[in-house]
């Protein structure tokens, strides 16, 4: 089963929100709850948990790209 | 709610922050009620998530030489500089239970900031698309926070009572030749660290809702 890497709703939709580090590669085994990517707006940083146990099967947002909330961002395929 | 007000006093910046981390894991495992940690810092520029190196005019030399240590942080924003007489706030709150987003809480630690300045006299204010407190066209208070898993932290700084010529080594906030000011350089010559204390403590307390109880080191240790 896939789970969705989303944008979480705590940032305002109105705010442009940046991708600025994924903290594991594709293919890599990730754990739920963990830190998976670093977003930022100009003055909040936010990290958004690994969804459940598995591998970061998908980025669909790299690095260095903007995003609005409730965007998927990647996919992680659970065990 | 019960919350915890912990004051670290003057502490070297890089210490502080990995007790903030290690307080805000013990905050997110279900070991913390809220908590707001609190200290004044030895001369310091922070490095935010969106840093650019060219926001710093001097050298690292010249910073070593002059005793300002540098230290990259997982707050967003850009450069900034701490020194004693500046005071930092840092609360571990989860916005769920605040009722409000990232956004809205930044807002929040602004209006904490107003009242603060209000106490002292100062009539600060916002200003559109610059996160932070101003008196006029000098910023005298910064906001800048992370969230981790829902919860909260950094926070705010509210220049109290500091020599402000470092901030001239820097872009503050990514912002070249930024004017910053104090709660002293503003006029109120007479205020004290201590009454700062006390006002940041109050407004902490009424805009989040907070009965705080004061906590110490080897509280959070055990």
């Amino acid at each position: 089963m896939d789970y969705e890497v989303v944008i979480p709703s705590t940032a305002d939709g109105a705010l442009a929100v940046r991708v600025r580090r994924w903290l594991a590669a594709p293919g890599q085994p990730v754990k739920q709850g963990r830190d998976l990517v670093e977003v930022t707006t100009e003055k909040i940083a936010l990290y958004v948990a690994v969804p459940a146990d598995g591998v970061l099967a998908e980025i669909r947002v790299p690095a260095g790209n903007t995003a609005r909330v409730g965007l998927v961002i990647g996919l992680v395929r659970g065990e | 709610m019960d919350g915890l007000w912990l004051d670290l006093g003057l502490v070297r910046y890089a210490p502080a922050f990995a007790l903030q981390e290690r307080a805000l894991a013990a905050r997110l495992a279900g070991r913390l009620p809220p908590l707001i940690v609190v200290q004044e810092n030895p001369p310091t520029l922070t490095l935010g998530r969106d840093s650019s190196p060219d926001n710093i005019l001097v050298s690292a030399a010249e910073l070593a030489a002059r005793g300002i240590e540098l230290v990259e942080v997982n707050r967003g924003g850009d450069v900034t500089y701490h020194g004693p007489g500046q005071l930092i706030a840092s609360p571990l709150l989860y916005l769920n239970d605040l009722g409000i987003n990232a956004n809205q809480y930044l807002h929040r630690l602004e209006d904490v900031l107003l009242e603060v300045l209000a106490w002292f006299g100062l009539q600060a204010e916002r200003r559109a698309g610059y996160p932070g407190a101003w008196l006029g066209q000098a910023k005298v208070g910064a906001v800048g926070i992370g969230v981790r898993h829902g919860c909260t932290f950094h926070g705010l700084a509210l220049n109290v009572d500091l020599d402000l010529a470092p901030f001239r080594l820097i872009n503050p906030c990514g912002m070249a030749a930024l004017p910053v000011t104090s709660v002293a350089a503003a006029g109120q010559r007479s205020v004290t660290m201590q009454s700062a204390r006390l006002a940041l403590r109050r407004a902490l307390a009424s805009a989040f809702d907070l009965r705080l109880a004061d906590c110490h080191l080897a509280d959070l240790s055990g």
